[in-house]
């Protein structure tokens, strides 16, 4: 019987090496042994997107390669998640996330996506081509701390600060989060965002660092 | 800036003005009674006009290709540059000039007068082949933003689903093309018809879901090599149509392979060898334009066969120069919105980001982008202006000038 740190390393090196049946495979053993599914998800998966992220970096790996170990990462996600322990009177943080109509883009997004299921939060995805009133709708619907939204292209960009404004007048302690080609650090300043992403490389890196912080927090006993 | 009111009009519309007096007396009297009433001189305008413009924008984007000597330096792109300041004279809504050839054209053609570009190109939108295959697009009639047609949904799931109709050019939106070619010909003769179509790769995410094609790289490796196959062979046939329909130069754009989403090895094993095919098909002026992160591509790029290469606000360009040499055609690469239309650059801000943009080694100044329509319009034309002043003042890398 492999051990917990084999299997740790078995879901790291799955995710890394886009080896889906590995991660399900590592995944299933993680629960019919009884180790503590939150581990396996933060120490296995997180950690292997982690070198994924620098591997990126590194331009040794590009989009097709990131999107693929993302796919391994949600095959063992799927297993591992419905195992962790809800805990009591504990309510999930929640996440608002969709790309702004007049884009029909959606990776970028959906890898930010890949981030807060990572990190157990209830994420609220609206899709894509979504008319701006409905991320402010929505997060007035649920309260949710962190707006999260992608634009490819420059016309559809500039819908994001209309919306930042709708939400920031009417909270103005939401986290508000954006991603994709156009958006810059200038951009997303101007604009009043807390955090940006500039490209679908770039989400997976902000991912990894805000994965990465978990997984910190988590080692001392803050999460 | 009322553009009924020619008192209210710039230098550099006079400037447009006097450019399409070149062979029209009509526009030339206008152009002095445009100067008579805001107290400028006439002669002494059309004087410095003339010697800004030797060429109709026409002559000088052909001899630009041929790397002749230039009286300027072109302001002009292969893909979209219509405006907002065209569309509201012309009383249309954004959403109503992609589904019309004559608003189509007269979008086009004012853009480029009204702001003093060096050609007119259509179309603007990235749906008309997936649309002619058979998927519905949106148009957001409704919407109060600027926003272009997209697909919201693809019909086709899979990668053996796709089926090319022999007949594409007459199908959906797509006779509005060469329609549209013909009209701005008859009725801007004086200025060079750009028309651009996608590449393989860009266009089969227009038709497919792109993170499947993206996986389907490693995947389904030969299936991904038919299909762009396939699409090469649309690319190959749709440009030639719009050649023969009048187009004086013709772009082939490749945004989605860019080192920021594909490998540069991917590039040369799967991409290059397809853009090559499609610009040996095509006769020249033919332009190659990525946008995204070139700078490991820019190499290979040049070895597709354009006359000229295009790239955006990523490419490093004072290293592509270095690495292409002074002989080779270099476009680019203005941040489309950061310099004509982001509300706070002032125009001092946007002449000094055009500045830079010149002394990085282009040979014309293009956008590195579709321009967005809702331009500043004292950036937009300053932006120009700078472009013929201190970009006209002396020769490109590849380009000399008469004067």
């Amino acid at each position: 019987m492999a051990s917990k740190e084999e299997l740790l390393k078995a879901l790291s090196d799955g995710v890394v090496n886009y080896n889906e049946d590995q991660v399900r495979e590592a995944a299933q053993a993680v629960v019919d042994n009884g180790h503590d599914p939150l581990e396996a998800i933060m120490d296995g998966l997180a950690h292997g997107m982690e070198i994924v992220g620098g591997l990126y970096e590194r331009n040794e790996y590009f989009v097709p390669e990131v999107l693929m170990c993302a796919d391994a990462l949600y095959a063992g996600l799927g297993i591992l998640r419905p195992h962790v322990p809800k805990k009591e009177g504990e309510s999930k943080a929640q996440v608002v996330i969709g790309s702004v109509q007049g884009d029909v883009h959606d990776i970028g997004k959906n890898l930010v996506k890949m981030m807060f299921d990572v990190a157990g939060f209830t994420v609220h995805d609206l899709g894509r081509d979504v008319p701006l009133e409905n991320f402010v709708k929505e997060q007035l619907r649920t309260d949710a701390e962190i707006v999260a939204m992608s634009a490819m292209m420059t016309t559809t960009m500039l819908g994001m600060r209309k919306v930042i404004q709708m939400i920031k007048e009417k909270n103005p302690n939401v986290a508000i989060m954006l991603g994709g080609a156009p958006v810059t650090k200038d951009v997303a300043k101007l604009f009043g965002a807390d955090g940006y992403a500039e490209s679908a490389g770039n989400a997976v890196e902000e991912a990894i660092k805000m994965i990465a912080r978990l997984r910190e927090m988590r080692a001392a006993g803050q999460v | 800036m009322n553009l009924d009111d020619p008192k209210q009009y710039p230098s550099v519309v006079l400037l447009g003005l006097r450019l399409q007096a070149v062979g029209g007396d009509i526009m030339e009297r206008e152009a002095r009674i445009c100067c008579s009433s805001q107290g400028l001189d006439p002669e002494d305008q059309i004087e410095r006009s003339v010697f800004m413009s030797e060429f109709t924008p026409k002559e000088r984007i052909m001899r630009l290709f041929r790397r002749e000597p230039l009286d300027t330096m072109p302001f002009f792109s292969g893909m979209g540059m219509v405006v907002m300041p065209a569309i509201k004279k012309l009383g249309y809504h954004f959403a109503q000039v992609h589904t019309d050839a004559n608003r189509l054209a007269q979008s086009a053609i004012w853009s480029s007068k009204l702001m003093g570009f060096d050609s007119i190109v259509v179309p603007y939108d990235m749906c008309w082949e997936s649309e002619a295959m058979g998927n519905k697009i949106s148009l957001y009639e409704d919407s109060e933003d600027i926003l272009y047609p997209t697909i919201p949904e693809k019909r086709w799931k899979s990668m053996d689903e796709v089926e090319i109709p022999e007949n594409i050019m007459e199908l959906g939106r797509m006779p509005l093309i060469p329609k549209a070619i013909q009209i701005i010909k008859q009725e801007a003769p004086e200025y060079p018809v750009g028309a651009w179509q996608l590449g393989p790769f860009t266009q089969a995410g227009q038709i497919l879901e792109l993170d499947m094609i993206l996986k389907a790289v490693f995947k389904q490796r030969e299936k991904v090599e038919e299909l762009l196959d396939k699409l090469t062979d649309m690319i190959i046939k749709i440009g030639q149509a719009l050649q023969a329909a009048g187009a004086d130069y013709i772009t082939l754009r490749e945004p989605g392979v860019a080192a920021d989403l594909l490998s540069p090895k991917t590039f040369r094993e799967m991409i290059k060898p397809r853009l090559t095919r499609i610009l040996a098909a095509w006769e020249s002026p033919k332009i190659l334009h990525i946008c995204g992160q070139t700078d490991p591509l820019v190499e290979m790029m040049n070895e597709c066969g354009a006359d000229a290469i295009s790239v955006d606000i990523k490419n490093n360009l004072v290293e592509t120069r270095k690495k292409l040499g002074n002989n080779v055609l270099l476009f680019g690469n203005f941040d489309v919105f950061a310099l004509p239309c982001k509300a706070e650059t002032t125009v001092e801000q946007a002449v000094e980001g055009i500045k830079v943009n010149i002394d990085s080694g282009v040979d014309a100044v293009m956008p590195g982008c579709d321009l967005w329509p809702d331009i500043k319009e004292e950036n937009m034309l300053a932006i120009v202006k700078t472009t013929r002043e201190y970009g006209g003042a002396r020769p490109s890398p590849a380009v000399g000038r008469l004067h």
